[in-house]
């Protein structure tokens, strides 16, 4: 018996999309191929980088082993049942079970590999040397550079944030060095993982041989964390956490917290929205007064906040051309004015789990919203072998 | 040798992180990437960064250089009918724009998509702001770490049960990741243009991009409105014990456990960081050392193909991606102010010797900043 695809039905604004104009990568087959195994890390990373594809079109087909991708029983949870990380890492895909320890199961692949464009897979899979030799363009996603030859390390998300230099600079210098919130480590290597793909899917269309693409986790959180080495290169100490001692700190308001945010070409205005005579002394003059002063700085303003709600300090903020940032939660942007008119949250009628909102691909393409479909279901009889 | 953008050419208005680094990664990838600037109008970085006073302080930015090598340089006034008038002559001949400016700004001086689509319809016009094109919000002025705020991963960052944190000024992390986005969009809409005839207006905010790396929370919270998680620390929901650990020589380690063990500070506290890590991986267990920028420029091994060095030997980004096996092709510096204005007019539009001077003495072109507007 061959494998089941499984898919549930596009929601009415995809549908509608679909047949006003073709999906922009509607003409590209691509196979995500989950071995059992590998680190969770990699595989968010591998699963948002395909989800992309998948909404901007593409027909991914994403392999999972018997018993289904780990994600799907990984947090936070549906009060429904099922998990939020697997519903928002696997909309518009189409999934089979294969099991890739099998003779059967890896020859299903390899026949996949053929009709595809281009595949996703973990360095440390199992099937990385089958991927690897496919017709379809590899695009292979690591913990570690090549030259750390360290394909079987353990990792994490938080040891990648560790490694790449991200938590020296979260926190405050004399207590423990902080992580980003969320699958930092795995979603900026999907977002590059996806971009990769899709320089390799230009270069195909080009008539050129498409590269392939490695991605290692580890090499992207450099590259986003370009300012620490960059500011080791100019020479004295490093940028790290500066917590309290920070020039952006965050404060407490009527009705939750406050960035308080600005350039040095923004201080007087800063100065003038705060309205304290204090601040008009020359030891705030300068950046590096303000920084030397900072404590006193803050002791200035910080009462100007405290009677305050985050809308009204953003609207007076704004007016006078200050960036000060109101710190919003996950719930409160579901409200968010500015997401709703830009339609950026889609609703999502999911088959079995009911109602719920997500983030579109965050992109308007003349215009237009991608709409997602909702990640498929596990089917019951899917074994290719 | 064929790259995958060989061939596509980008007028680059994109300034600081977030645009120019969108154009910095299509030039790696083989597009001409040539960057518009004025005397008037310096990238930020330029400024931003400047080691010194000294004549010349404008192209020595090291921030500056790490994000627009591979690119040429122009300076062109664009409040200046001229400069928008040869602007207009340069959009026939590429296949991108990228900007990042404030809305409205490329609009008013008639530089706009809708302008610009009317002159090349196959124009890919990728818009990068903080809020996006449209909505309320579009107007208001945002630096990275505003978004942390806005965008809800300050919300779950910092010591648990305290206050939010953001990722600060040396990150301003909502700005880095928005071009590995980007470029990916901007490269499919590429491809549609080659294939259809016609360009595309790409509309990126960057409030969003960071909003989708909380994809799951954000569905989370919309199907189960008791969910109200804050600020964490180091864990994680189905993680059994992770956190950031002192050793002995006080450097602070990273370890993620399957299973929890309350002897793991303990462990920590009593061996140096090297040692720490090397025995926790031994045990098959995720750890690493809490790296600072000197760590990352002394381990070449670790950095891979995301730092290198340009042709003065100045370091600059590499790579987050490597293309059969191979990091980033440094064929040319960032740009000096101003530096390939003559060849690049010479090149595209024919201009002669006379047409030069001549924007050169209405002061169109410049290679020296002027002051104000920075």
């Amino acid at each position: 018996m061959g494998p089941t695809l499984t898919e549930a039905t596009p929601c009415a604004d995809h549908r509608a999309m679909t047949e006003a104009a073709p999906l922009p990568l509607a003409r590209f087959t691509i196979v995500e191929a989950n071995d059992a195994d590998v680190p969770l890390c990699l595989r968010l990373a591998t699963s948002l980088a395909a989800k992309i594809a998948a909404d901007l079109g593409a027909d991914v087909l994403k392999i999972e082993p018997p018993g289904g991708d780990p994600v799907r029983s990984a947090p936070p949870f549906l009060p429904q049942g099922g998990s939020a990380l697997f519903q928002f890492l696997n909309t518009s895909k189409r999934s089979l079970v294969f099991d890739l320890k099998t003779d059967a199961g890896r020859a299903s692949l390899a026949r996949l590999l053929d009709k595809a464009h281009a595949c996703l897979f973990e360095e440390p899979a199992s099937v990385a040397p089958l991927l690897r030799a496919g017709r379809a363009t590899p695009i292979e996603i690591a913990a570690f550079p090549v030259e750390m030859d360290a394909a079987a390390r353990p990792v994490s998300g938080l040891v990648i944030q560790a490694l790449g230099g991200l938590m020296h600079m979260v926190g405050e210098p004399e207590r423990k060095p902080l992580k980003l919130a969320g699958h930092q480590a795995s979603y900026a290597a999907g977002l590059t993982a996806f971009t990769g793909l899709a320089a390799a899917l230009a270069a195909r269309e080009a008539g050129q041989r498409p590269p392939h693409v490695r991605v290692s986790l580890a090499e992207v959180m450099q590259w986003v964390n370009w300012k620490a080495a960059s500011g080791a290169a100019a020479g004295g100490t490093p940028p790290g956490r500066e917590g309290k001692g920070s020039e952006f700190q965050i404060v407490p308001c009527r009705d939750g917290h406050v960035a308080v945010v600005y350039t040095v070409t923004q201080w007087p205005a800063t100065r003038a929205l705060i309205g304290d005579k204090r601040l008009e002394d020359a030891k705030f003059a300068t950046r590096a007064g303000r920084r030397k002063h900072i404590a006193e700085l803050y002791d200035i303003i910080t009462p100007w906040f405290a009677d305050k709600t985050r809308a009204e300090i953003q609207k007076a903020a704004q007016s006078k051309g200050v960036p000060f940032g109101p710190i919003f939660s996950p719930a409160e942007l579901l409200e968010s004015e500015q997401y709703v008119t830009r339609s950026f949250l889609a609703e999502m009628k999911h088959p079995a789990l009911g109602r719920f909102l997500m983030p579109q691909l965050p992109v308007q393409w003349n215009g237009r919203s991608f709409a997602p479909r909702p990640a498929p279901e596990m089917a019951r009889s899917e074994l290719a072998a | 040798m064929s790259r995958p953008l060989s061939g596509v050419r980008v007028l680059d208005f994109g300034l600081l992180t977030a645009g120019a680094n969108t154009s910095a990664m299509l030039a790696d990838l083989g597009a001409d990437v040539i960057k518009i600037e004025s005397g008037a109008y310096l990238d930020p970085f330029r400024v931003v960064g400047k080691p010194d006073n000294d004549d010349g302080w404008w192209n020595r930015s090291p921030q500056f250089r790490f994000t627009n090598r591979n690119k040429r340089g122009l300076a062109l006034n664009l409040k200046d009918p001229e400069g928008q008038r040869v602007i207009r002559e340069l959009v026939t001949h590429c296949d991108v724009v990228v900007e990042n400016f404030r809305r409205g700004v490329l609009d008013r001086a008639g530089l706009g998509y809708a302008a610009l689509k009317e002159i090349n319809p196959r124009i890919v016009f990728a818009a990068i702001s903080s809020q996006g094109d449209t909505g309320p919000e579009r107007m208001n002025v945002s630096f990275g770490s505003t978004l942390d705020a806005t965008s809800g991963i300050a919300s779950l960052t910092g010591y648990e049960g305290e206050e939010p944190r953001i990722s600060g000024m040396d990150v301003n992390y909502p700005d880095q990741i928005v071009s590995l986005f980007a470029t990916g969009i901007v490269i499919a809409a590429v491809m549609e243009a080659r294939r259809s005839g016609t360009g595309a207006f790409l509309d990126f905010s960057q409030r969003e991009v960071a909003s989708f790396t909380l994809g799951e929370e954000i569905l989370a919270a919309s199907a189960d409105p008791a969910r109200r998680p804050g600020p964490r620390g180091n864990s994680e929901e189905g993680v059994a014990q992770q956190d950031a650990y002192r050793c002995k020589d006080g450097r602070w380690i990273a370890v993620t456990l399957n299973a929890a063990d309350p002897s793991l500070g303990s462990f920590c506290a009593a061996r140096d960081s090297k040692d720490a890590v090397a025995a926790l991986l031994a045990r098959g267990l995720a750890a690493a050392p809490c790296n600072d920028g000197a760590d990352l420029l002394r381990d070449a091994s670790l950095a891979g193909v995301s730092l290198v060095r340009d042709e003065h030997g100045g370091l600059v980004k590499g790579l987050p991606y490597r293309l059969d096996g191979q990091g980033i092709t440094i064929e040319r510096a960032a740009p000096d102010l101003g530096q390939h204005t003559d060849e690049v007019l010479r090149e595209l539009l024919g201009y002669g010797d006379a047409d030069l001077a001549k924007l050169k003495e209405s002061g169109v072109t410049s290679k020296t900043p002027a002051i104000g507007e920075i």
